[in-house]
């Protein structure tokens, strides 16, 4: 399990290997969706350096608009 | 002449000198993006990029900026290279008028080389990576989607190929922008008000002519195979998928085999997109991959996005400015003379039009905003002379200069709709939007003192046109 960057959850997981032994991995966040590499700049990978701009709140996402709408018989 | 394949195009372009390999080793993130934006920079006569040295991978290659400039923009219609714009869009007119020009069916394609059912992971068979630093992921930009109509299945015009961003979300698993107003939004709704799956291709890697196609703005029962064969002057060739009744570009690298998950929205975002400004995060349809075919050493075909200008603008000017041309032409059909729609997609316009009396111009700008096209663009309506080529920007701002009075010559018109991702609506969705005659007043509007335009020495336009033989 890794941290997400973006929303903090630690429920990051692997998603790829490089194909080159040791060169990199894929991880991806069940939570927000958020994907990034190992070996991307320390402002993608680091939670504390990633722009605050671009952070989720976990909270918040449930209330994201759907595009497009769904229908009214999907509506809880 | 038509294209066979994606490697075909790109041979053209490597023999045209429109092709750049770059041999030296790169990062997937920053790299890639960042030189195909440097590239963007560099002018409108740029090449293609074609990466096969990414770090971490064996034999990875990453084709960028395929489409990018004007010169590649003439080679994807088999023009020369040094074709001018304006040419190129005549030339683009002429040929939509061809349409429908009959697909051509085959059995078999070089994608289904290799095809996998079984521990698909999109991650580990293509290069993915990052454009911008605010992507929520990574991206699929320029892949053809397609899909049919439930109600009308056989109506071969129906089917629709479009180009919409793709969020990468799993191993086997999209998520996917259906705007409303794009054709896949009303497939998509056929489906979930019945509460099936809806069945979809994605194909990767594509010779230019559908990918133009499929980025056209056109009506939603003409064929985008139809108009590909119209755009190359020859039949369009395609071939079925395997899961479903679709029909699939030949001369495809990689295909996705899957459906849109009915009644599904997950969390997608943000993407940096064509306006120069982040979409944010909103919920979006999935698509769950069920079948993935490739051919050996599959090239990935990729489009970076971002602050205009960048390949988008080149892919979607031409073909975006024809439709709307051929829609004005309709309503006025001795008039109009070109229409220049390549400012963010549209969202200002340039017409070029003769006036038949005073206000005429006007009227013609007013048209724009009722095409299909401009229900959802059209923001600034900028009209100008016959004698005006609206792809001259300093002519256009010659004549916005010297003919406009803004007094009788700028007309807002409240609270009109436009799309959700220009970030100057609100709400989003909604603008005023303009209309600037940069026409000469002709009567009975006689205001102003234009009895006395410039003329040229003689001859000049003879010796434009063997200055250009001279320098080809």
């Amino acid at each position: 399990m890794h941290t997400c960057p973006r929303c903090e959850s630690k429920k990051a997981e692997v998603v790829s290997k490089s194909p080159v032994e040791g060169a990199w991995e894929v991880y991806m966040c069940p939570v927000c969706i958020f994907t990034w590499r190992s070996i991307e700049p320390e402002t993608i990978t680091n939670p504390e350096k990633y722009n605050r701009a671009f952070k989720v709140n976990p909270a918040d996402i449930p209330f994201a608009e759907n595009v497009p709408a769904l229908p009214a018989k999907y509506i809880k | 002449m038509a294209y066979k394949d994606f490697r075909d195009f790109l041979a053209t372009l490597e023999k045209e000198g429109q092709l750049l390999t770059i041999n030296d080793e790169v990062k997937p993130e920053p790299d890639i993006a960042a030189a195909t934006k440097a590239m963007s920079k560099l002018g409108a006569e740029t090449p293609a990029m074609l990466f096969d040295n990414i770090y971490g991978y064996n034999d990875a290659k990453v084709a960028m900026n395929v489409m990018g400039s004007w010169p590649n923009h003439a080679l994807m219609m088999s023009l020369p290279k040094n074709t001018p714009l304006k040419d190129q869009f005549f030339e683009f007119a002429r040929r939509y008028d061809q349409f429908p020009m009959p697909v051509q069916r085959e059995e078999t394609a070089p994608f289904h080389e290799v095809e996998i059912t079984e521990n698909i992971n999109l991650f580990d068979i293509l290069p993915l990576f990052r454009l911008n630093q605010g992507d929520g992921g990574f991206y699929i930009d320029k892949a053809c989607v397609i899909s049919r109509d439930l109600d009308d299945p056989e109506h071969f015009g129906k089917q629709n190929v479009g180009i919409y961003r793709m969020q990468v979300k799993g191993k086997d698993r999209l998520g996917i922008q259906p705007v409303p107003q794009h054709d896949i939004a009303i497939h998509l709704r056929q489906a979930e008000e019945r509460g099936e799956n809806l069945p979809v291709v994605i194909a990767l890697g594509n010779e230019p002519a559908i990918t133009t196609a499929a980025a056209t703005p056109l009506h939603y029962d003409q064929s985008e195979y139809e108009m590909a064969g119209a755009i190359q002057g020859e039949p369009y060739r395609i071939v079925k998928a395997k899961d479903s009744d679709l029909d699939i570009p030949w001369g495809a690298e990689v295909v996705l085999e899957g459906e849109l998950l009915a009644g599904v929205r997950e969390f997608e975002g943000p993407f940096g997109e064509f306006t120069g400004h982040y979409s944010g995060g909103r919920s979006m349809p999935v698509i769950k991959i069920n079948r993935v075919y490739h051919r050996q050493n599959p090239i990935f075909e990729h489009l970076y996005i971002g602050m205009p200008w960048t390949e988008t603008d080149y892919m979607i000017g031409i073909n975006t400015s024809v439709p709307l041309y051929q829609q004005l032409k309709e309503a006025f059909p001795n008039e109009i003379q070109a229409v220049n729609a390549m400012y963010t997609h549209g969202l200002v316009a340039i017409i070029s039009t003769k006036r038949r009396y005073g206000g005429f111009a006007k009227a013609v700008g007013m048209r724009a905003l009722t095409t299909p096209h401009g229900l959802g663009y059209c923001k600034l309506v900028i009209v100008v002379d016959e004698d005006v080529d609206p792809f001259n920007l300093p002519q256009v701002m010659w004549a916005l200069s010297t003919k406009m009075h803004p007094k009788h010559d700028a007309v807002i018109i409240p609270d009109l709709s436009v799309l959700a991702l220009d970030p100057g609506s609100s709400p989003s969705g909604i603008t005023h939007k303009m209309v600037l005659d940069a026409t000469t007043p002709v009567a009975p509007e006689t205001r102003g003192h234009y009895s006395q335009p410039l003329d040229s020495p003689l001859n000049v336009e003879k010796w434009e046109q063997r200055l250009r033989e001279l320098l080809r």
